[in-house]
């Protein structure tokens, strides 16, 4: 237990002090600013902006959600390779320290420290977005949609940045991560097959659609569910919020499941 | 040193995800238009030639983005005759190369094939080059530029792919405006305009030559290099 909160405590000052940490997701929201059409500028447009604050705050985690957790997945590919990279690796595994627990509190520290930019950045607009409307109901729907659908998304990010660069360089990972992300969450099922809309949805599909009763902004998207003629709808069943925590546990099933390969991997190669 | 040998230690030192990473992507994108549930002739072709206007440039960008702050002796590097910068540039430039030598004879299949008429953006088989190596060159150059800065692959790749993404996620968006149409990656398949086309390619060019100038002037700044990093 020492080791892990030791390890959480060093892994996420070491991360949260990194400049970087803090320009990538400010250059990211700069540039989504400046194309505009986005909700950043719309939630504060009252011709523009959704009605009901709890569509306009999920609609903001989901645009959130989607592009910043790019940055966070690249941003964390480094942080395991790296104790091999500066042949330290070796010296820790020498120490009492359970391996074990140094991989969790590095998963948790720094983890915590690359997505507290984008807590700032989700908070921040939803809480100028509360204080604009006068609803600080949008406050309490902001905090519920980061629970259900940015903490489990960002868990599971976060479980492949740290453990796929063991099998693949981390520039590698970063391509194929973000080639993921976008046939996995946002690519029509219709189009190809996907897992976008399934229960392994990282977008957060079924707690949106059965959590937070969520149709796009303008209220005719669908998130989750089966769609006509697309593959793999064996795993888009009628949402419902049974299946919406359903989802949500096994994005953490499988982010544990990572991580525990990865553990297991560089045991091997220690041995 | 030959030149010919320092082009080619360049080569290997441009690493794994430069060599891999094109033709991985170029794979992926072809199974994924050909996975297509519901094939009609210009979607599959569309996705094809995605393949070549998405996916080869991410994969070229993000190895251009990881160059710079991953040689474990860049003091020796700074203090060798042949500069620093120079190096780096040649690096990309090898990376560039080979994602070239995978992109062309994938661009002369789909001619061959057919597929490439059956887009009807496709811009004819000489010009329609442009397709891939106007986002690369455009793409690549923003990555080397940020390697540049930031010192930091992670850094600099996590910029490259938000990048990427924004114009994926927000293609209509993100063409609203003429500036914003000028600098689309990916207007060949995804193009709001197709007027705008021969305009956006050469700004992607453009620009990605003004950013690789804008990051070989910074590189000169040698005393950047051996500061302190961003691990």
């Amino acid at each position: 237990m020492t080791t892990f909160v030791a390890s959480l405590r060093y892994e996420f000052r070491m991360q949260v002090r990194k400049r970087t940490v803090w320009i990538v997701p400010a250059l990211t929201l700069v540039l989504f600013v400046l194309i505009g059409g986005s909700l950043l500028r719309d939630l504060f447009d009252p011709g523009e902006r959704p009605v009901d604050p709890r569509t306009a705050v999920v609609g903001l985690a989901v645009q959130l959600h989607a592009l910043l957790s790019i940055g966070f997945g690249c941003l964390l590919a480094d942080r395991l390779i790296r104790d091999d990279r500066l042949r330290v690796a070796s010296i820790l595994d020498a120490t009492p320290a359970s391996p074990r627990a140094r991989l969790l509190g590095k998963y948790v520290g720094a983890g915590a420290a690359t997505a507290i930019p984008v807590a700032v950045a989700y908070f921040g607009f939803a809480a100028a977005y509360a204080v604009d409307t006068g609803e600080p109901r949008a406050l309490g729907w902001a905090l519920a949609a980061f629970g259900a659908v940015f903490v489990p998304g960002l868990l599971f990010v976060a479980a492949f940045a740290l453990a796929a660069p063991l099998v693949m360089p981390a520039p590698l990972f970063r391509v194929l991560f973000v080639g993921y992300w976008l046939w996995g969450n946002v690519v029509s099922p219709d189009m190809m097959p996907t897992l976008a809309r399934t229960l392994v949805h990282p977008l957060g599909g079924y707690p949106l659609a059965a959590l937070f009763d969520f149709h796009g902004i303008d209220g005719q998207e669908a998130w989750a569910g089966p769609i006509p003629g697309a593959t793999l709808n064996a795993l888009r069943p009628d949402p419902t919020p049974a299946l919406a925590w359903l989802s949500i546990a096994l994005l953490l099933i499988i982010a544990a499941a990572v991580l525990a390969g990865g553990h297991a991997l560089r045991a091997r190669r220690v041995r | 040193m030959r030149p010919l040998t320092l082009w080619r230690y360049e080569m290997r030192r441009a690493g794994w995800a430069a060599f891999l990473g094109p033709p991985i992507a170029l794979v992926l994108g072809i199974m994924a238009a050909l996975a297509n549930p519901q094939p009609s002739d210009p979607t599959t072709a569309r996705i094809l030639l995605g393949a070549l206007e998405m996916a080869i440039p991410l994969a070229a960008a993000v190895a251009c983005s990881s160059l710079v702050g991953r040689d474990p002796a860049r003091e020796l590097q700074l203090a060798s005759p042949t500069p620093y910068r120079v190096t780096l540039l040649r690096r990309m430039i090898v990376t560039l190369g080979w994602t070239a030598a995978v992109a062309v004879p994938a661009a002369v299949v789909l001619i061959a094939t057919g597929w490439w008429a059956r887009w009807p953006e496709n811009h004819g088989a000489f010009a329609g080059q442009l397709t891939w190596l106007a986002p690369t060159v455009g793409l690549s150059g923003l990555a080397f530029a940020a390697g540049a800065v930031f010192r930091s692959p992670g850094a600099a790749g996590a910029l490259v792919t938000s990048v990427w993404a924004i114009q994926q996620f927000f293609a209509g968006s993100a063409q609203a405006h003429l500036p914003g149409r000028l600098l689309y990656l990916f207007a060949t398949t995804r193009g709001a305009a197709p007027g705008d086309w021969t305009a956006n390619r050469l700004t992607l060019l453009g620009a990605g030559a003004a950013l690789i100038v804008f990051a070989l002037v910074l590189l000169g700044r040698s005393e950047r290099l051996i500061g302190e990093e961003d691990e």
